[in-house]
């Protein structure tokens, strides 16, 4: 592998909705008296981290964690850590690698200070708030292009993402998510997503356009398992391994006056909005159509639209 | 040409030998930059500045890309000459426009020896453009004089007949300082004013009084390049749709949205049924919702029943037009803010160079700055604040 010059940073984006992993400790307390499932999850994602920065000594790694009310990089952490809590005392784990043990520390008090932060002012937030993914998406893709461009001389970077999320996407974030999209395969960044028991359409969309990988885990048991196994490989070592197969996915467009899949539908010419049939004007930018060919079979309802305005 | 040109000194056989390696110098890692970086960079960002918001855009365009390819083209002040110079830029152009406007169409026709011809239809496929391009890519390719006057009414003939609601467009690359016309080629220019085709020139040697006219007339716009950089520049500023005229109709246009679907036997897909290669047989595609015949790629027109298939990612990627990210401000003062970390890639904020965005006031770096108007269109700020994630979406 002497031709390989390649750094490979991977950003992590996690979903911390408290609402969501609320309701999954709330479902793990009514069957068993096990760990508390988001610290089993952060157990997992560390021990995947670790593995990721083992495989080579140039590997380089980034968190992100996205709320319902914010999105915040918690590794590596822009205040300096030594002085918040003094290196002493992570330092000695008996035997751990000091590097993996610090990273592991700092990423479990940072999602604690998270979480109790969310759980101080999320008394007023609504029961559907969704995780801010596109927010958390922009954020890694400013972060990868500055790594980008501090890379050594002589070196290139391979970025990519893995968002592991359990919460729904909301459709007000349907656009910024797109544009995020859009910019990540520009800039060639594979967007893998492992979602926590629940399917999404977005990530179906970011995985599918970006060409990463895109599972959902139905046993929370088995999330290090599948991480390993499928997240750990970059996208040229997968090429030689037998990844699960590509989800069909639903490329219809949602009409904007019925929230309803089309097949054939009729897009504004001026701002491009869906609809299931034929309008007199535009919902979105109140642009007045000529009605094509319609217009002449129709010529009183069109005089009536006239004389209402 | 543009004010912001006139701080680079005029003809280039007027400029000192150029020293190219005394602009480079080290930084304090010891990687090696550009000592007008922040210079160039300055200028990029006042490009983005100048684009003006909230206007109505022609979004479905038509374009004919007229190239110049007569003897003027073989000159050498481009490098390796025009003509290699301006294929090369044409198809990074074509890939970006059909990247930025993914409902649009394109053609390129070409004009020497009096003639014109066509290279390509009107069509939405990139890569037949290409390959017209690179058919192009060899010596003796260049001869005799343009004709302007064919060009266009080649061009005019094919976009005519485009419905109204259509944004009609002509792009012209112009090297030859002369044209050599069969008839009065202002009556061709005022014919192309009442079609609503908008012509625009990019001159690679000087300014031409006839270009000029036309620009005017069609509303389109003129520029002559000074170099490689600058000719890029100009060339990707077409690749933004341009603002609509006044009169332009509007209308509901049908679309289809395919399904990629397998079917249980394999089949032969309508879009290399004309390739005499290449013919494959595969059980998945996408299916005409109208008329189910079988293509492999979208967007396309069905080639049976005249249906655009598009999917719903390609609406989305004209969004960054149709709703474009408020520029940040910059910050000049020595106000301390709280904000230590440039809010998307966590890098400490030097003392200049700051920007801050209107809507949810986080602050940024100046290459974050870029790649967030230039490429992102997303500010990382306010998409990440609750109150402001609903974004523009009536």
């Amino acid at each position: 592998m002497a031709e390989d010059t390649f750094r490979r940073l991977l950003v992590v984006v996690c979903d911390l909705s408290p609402i969501w992993w609320g309701k999954q400790a709330a479902n793990a307390s009514e069957n068993s008296d096990k760990m508390q499932p988001i610290n089993a999850f952060l157990n997992n994602v560390l021990v995947f981290c670790n593995a990721h920065l083992m495989m080579k000594h140039t590997n380089e790694l980034a968190i992100v964690c996205a709320t319902s009310s914010k999105s915040q990089f918690i590794y590596p952490c822009p205040e300096d850590v030594s002085d918040a809590n003094g290196e002493e005392s992570y330092g000695n784990m008996d035997g751990k690698y000091e590097h993996f043990a610090t990273m592991n520390n700092v990423v479990v008090d940072k999602v604690k200070n998270i979480i109790e932060e969310e759980s101080a002012d999320d008394v007023n937030l609504p029961e559907n708030s969704a995780t801010l993914l596109a927010g958390a998406l922009s954020m890694t893709l400013c972060y990868i292009r500055q790594a980008e461009r501090n890379c050594p001389v002589g070196q290139s970077m391979k970025a990519r993402i893995l968002v592991l999320k359990g919460s729904q996407d909301v459709s007000t974030q349907y656009m910024a998510t797109m544009n995020c999209i859009f910019a990540a395969q520009k800039n060639n960044v594979t967007i893998d997503s492992c979602l926590l028991m629940s399917d999404s359409g977005f990530l179906q969309q970011a995985s599918d356009i970006t060409g990463g990988v895109y599972f959902k885990i139905t046993k929370m048991e088995s999330l290090l398992q599948y991480l390993l196994w499928m997240f750990l490989p970059d996208p040229n070592t997968r090429e030689s391994l037998v990844m699960p197969g590509a989800v069909q996915i639903d490329y219809r467009a949602a009409c904007f006056c019925h929230r309803t899949l089309v097949d054939i539908g009729f897009v504004c010419s001026v701002c491009l909005s869906i609809y299931c049939q034929l309008l007199p004007r535009c919902h979105t930018c109140q642009t007045r159509f000529k009605l094509p060919s319609a217009a002449m079979t129709r010529p009183k309802k069109k005089k009536k639209e006239k004389t209402a305005d | 040409m543009a004010a912001d040109d006139d701080d680079e000194s005029g003809y280039r056989w007027l400029n000192q030998y150029e020293k190219s390696w005394e602009a480079i110098q080290e930084d304090a890692q010891g990687g090696l930059q550009f000592v007008d970086d922040d210079f160039i960079q300055r200028a990029r960002r006042r490009r983005l500045l100048a684009q003006p918001g909230n206007i109505r855009l022609g979004m479905m365009r038509h374009l004919y890309i007229i190239l110049d390819l007569s003897k003027a083209m073989e000159e050498a002040d481009l490098k390796p000459s025009r003509l290699f110079c301006t294929l090369k830029l044409l198809e990074n152009f074509i890939v970006e426009y059909f990247d930025q406007n993914p409902i649009s169409q394109l053609g390129i026709i070409s004009t020497n020896n009096k003639r014109a011809e066509k290279l390509s239809e009107l069509s939405g496929n990139p890569r037949i453009h290409a390959s017209a391009l690179t058919q192009k890519e060899k010596p003796n390719v260049c001869q005799g004089e343009p004709s302007l006057q064919n060009a266009l009414e080649t061009a005019k003939k094919s976009l005519r007949h485009l419905p109204g609601h259509a944004s009609r467009e002509i792009l012209i690359v112009f090297g030859s300082l002369t044209t050599c016309d069969p008839s009065d080629i202002m009556e061709t220019f005022e014919s192309l004013k009442e079609c609503k085709i908008r012509c625009s020139v990019i001159g690679l040697s000087a300014e031409v009084k006839v270009c000029k006219t036309l620009a005017t007339t069609t509303q389109g716009t003129y520029d002559v390049i000074l170099d490689e950089k600058h000719f890029r520049d100009i060339l990707m500023q077409h690749v933004i749709p341009p603002a609509a005229k006044a009169d332009a109709e509007a209308a509901l246009i049908r679309m289809g949205f395919p399904q990629h679907l397998m079917s249980s036997t394999p089949s032969l897909c309508l879009c290399h049924l004309d390739s005499e290669w290449n013919k494959e047989i595969n059980s998945s595609g996408y299916f005409c919702p109208q008329c189910n015949s079988k293509y492999c790629d979208l967007p396309v027109q069905c080639k049976a029943c005249g249906l655009t298939l598009v999917s719903a990612p390609h609406l989305a990627r004209s969004f960054q037009h149709l709703f474009p990210l408020a520029q940040f401000t910059e910050i000049t003062t020595d106000e301390e803010s709280h904000q230590k970390n440039c809010f998307g890639c966590e890098s400490l904020l030097s003392k200049n160079l700051i920007y801050e965005c209107p809507e949810c006031s986080k602050r940024f770096c100046f290459e974050c700055d870029l790649f967030i108007h230039e490429t992102l269109h997303v500010c990382p700020g306010c998409s990440s604040t609750t109150s402001n994630a609903v974004i523009i979406k009536t």
